[in-house]
């Protein structure tokens, strides 16, 4: 049967009008529901760039022996250069090592050193930061090294801690996502209840079930779109609330900061899952009552 | 045009609706089906329309056995068979118009052809004057004209009618059989199923009696009730058409 855009268009304008307190009631389903699972999913990537920034800045300290020789200083310089799993080392002088002592340690501590007796060091980060107790174990003992130093206890608790937090995010998502679906399909379900004498109508006078199913499914589409278009902007403006909280700061919000792209891809998965609830939310609501 | 043949209806209840139920209606016949409440003519007007299935028997339609029709041909089927109910079944927030039109329209019919009937039916059933007006705006007797113009726009072979003035004064009554008998002039098989004894036995029609979802009389030319001289040709007829 010739089923033209027009007639959708016009019947979906008129049943949205018309039915314009279930329309408010849909919309708003969809916009609060995908506005928690965008924020879910917003936290989940804030969560795994927060790790990747926290591996950034995972280092490992390679502290050479005061009475190293030179030799020995380059032989170690060179190793770990050369090492696939490194990604980068910076060398810290005796000096230079002596200047942070004195900021970082007591006055009585610091007292006990001089430029000659503190440790030279190579602070260098690992690709991945379970790489670390590979540097540990490959420089323990070798010559002119004093100590290899990671913080190996707090990779693990970390790691643990964000992959945790990860799942935890996906898992509250999901749930959001799957009380939104059966919050948006009820309300669906009720706006074509009390339609259903129209659709029986419409069986009666000879229309096939897509005729009847289209313009629901359009109605559905626009619900969702719209809902899903506020849930996005709750989204979008989340991600600047919390960007100008972070502003300037190392906190833990600065680290779980999204880009741009990953604001507008999450918001993109909002819309498309509003889109996608609204549409065949409304085929799957009318399909009992199309049975006649 | 309508068979039925031996066909048996049993509700989920176990209440028997139509039983072995044979019946013959040709092209152009104008029909009463009539009987107590329960008697089971509203289950064969929704037997025709495919709303029910019977548990037995075949029914054929406008030469088109429906029973194992695909559920995707129905539509198709309906479009063959106006339908008018007691309570008109209009889409209050479509004008007149609107409601006519949308019969059209729900089977594709172009703009020019709606805007071309639509007038012409509502003039047949004197109602081009209302044609802008809600049906909330209508008396009983033009909601039901409104309905009977939606059924017989796209100039269906069959007119089904269930009580269709049940909720009509005797005068708004008459008028409604005047449209249906004026629509059956055309060619169009009307069949109605009433409790209406009046209209009956004014129209003077072929009636089929149903009692207890079986037929007791199929009278030509009959009336409401089984009266002396008529009942014993009725039986011989149901008899006569039983053993054929």
């Amino acid at each position: 049967m010739p089923l033209s855009a027009d007639y959708i268009a016009r019947e979906t304008a008129t049943n949205l009008w018309r039915n314009r307190l279930m329309t408010v009631a849909a919309v708003l389903t969809v916009a609060v529901s995908l506005a928690l699972v965008g924020a879910a999913l917003v936290l989940k990537q804030g969560a795994a760039n927060a790790e990747v920034e926290w591996q950034r800045g995972t280092q490992v300290e390679v502290w050479m022996n005061p009475t190293s020789s030179p030799s020995e200083n380059h032989a170690i310089s060179n190793e770990l250069a050369q090492l696939p799993y490194v990604h980068a080392c910076s060398f810290h002088s005796q000096l230079s090592d002596y200047h942070e002592a004195q900021k970082l340690l007591t006055t009585s501590e610091f007292s006990a050193l001089t430029p000659k007796t503190t440790p030279a060091s190579y602070r260098c980060t690992p690709n991945q930061p379970q790489d670390a107790q590979f540097v540990v174990n490959r420089f323990k003992g070798q010559p002119g090294v004093l100590k290899v130093g990671a913080p190996l206890q707090q990779i693990h608790t970390m790691e643990e801690t964000i992959t945790v937090l990860q799942w935890v995010f996906v898992a509250v998502a999901l749930v959001l996502l799957l009380s939104a679906g059966v919050l948006i399909l009820n309300t669906i379900r009720m706006a074509i209840f009390a339609r259903r004498r129209e659709v029986s109508v419409m069986k009666l006078v000879g229309a096939t079930n897509w005729f009847i199913r289209l313009p629901f499914m359009s109605e559905g589409l626009v619900q969702g779109l719209v809902g899903s278009i506020v849930a996005a902007s709750v989204v979008f403006g989340l991600h600047e609330v919390l960007n100008s909280l972070s502003n300037n700061s190392t906190s833990v919000l600065a680290q779980m900061r999204l880009t741009g792209w990953e604001i507008f891809g999450t918001d993109a998965i909002v819309i498309v899952i509003g889109a996608l609830i609204g549409t065949v939310g409304s085929a799957v609501a009318i399909r009992r009552f199309l049975d006649v | 045009m309508i068979r039925f043949d031996n066909v048996t209806k049993v509700y989920k209840n176990g209440t028997v609706a139509v039983r072995n139920v044979s019946l013959d209606i040709q092209k152009g016949e104008f029909v009463f089906l009539v009987g107590p409440s329960g008697s089971g003519k509203t289950t064969c007007i929704r037997m025709l329309l495919r709303e029910e299935l019977p548990d037995r028997g075949r029914i054929w339609v406008a030469g088109r056995e429906i029973i194992h029709m695909p559920k995707w041909r129905v539509p198709y089927l309906r479009r063959n068979v106006g339908c008018v109910f007691q309570d008109y079944r209009l889409l209050p927030n479509k004008t007149v118009f609107q409601n006519v039109a949308f019969a059209l329209e729900v089977i594709g019919r172009p703009k020019n052809v709606v805007e071309t009937q639509v007038p012409q039916v509502l003039e047949l059933v004197g109602l081009a004057k209302k044609r802008d007006n809600l049906p909330s705006e209508l008396s009983g007797g033009e909601q039901q004209r409104v309905a009977v113009a939606r059924a017989f726009v796209n100039r269906p072979l069959i007119l089904l009618a269930d009580e269709p003035t049940g909720n009509l004064d005797p005068a708004t009554s008459q008028g409604i059989m005047r449209l249906l008998d004026r629509i059956n002039r055309t060619g169009t098989t009307v069949v109605i199923a009433t409790h209406d004894a009046a209209l009956v036995d004014w129209m003077r029609r072929r009636v089929v009696e149903l009692d207890q979802g079986t037929i007791v009389r199929d009278q030509a030319r009959g009336v409401y009730g089984i009266d002396a001289t008529s009942g014993s040709i009725a039986r011989t007829e149901v008899g006569a058409r039983r053993t054929s």
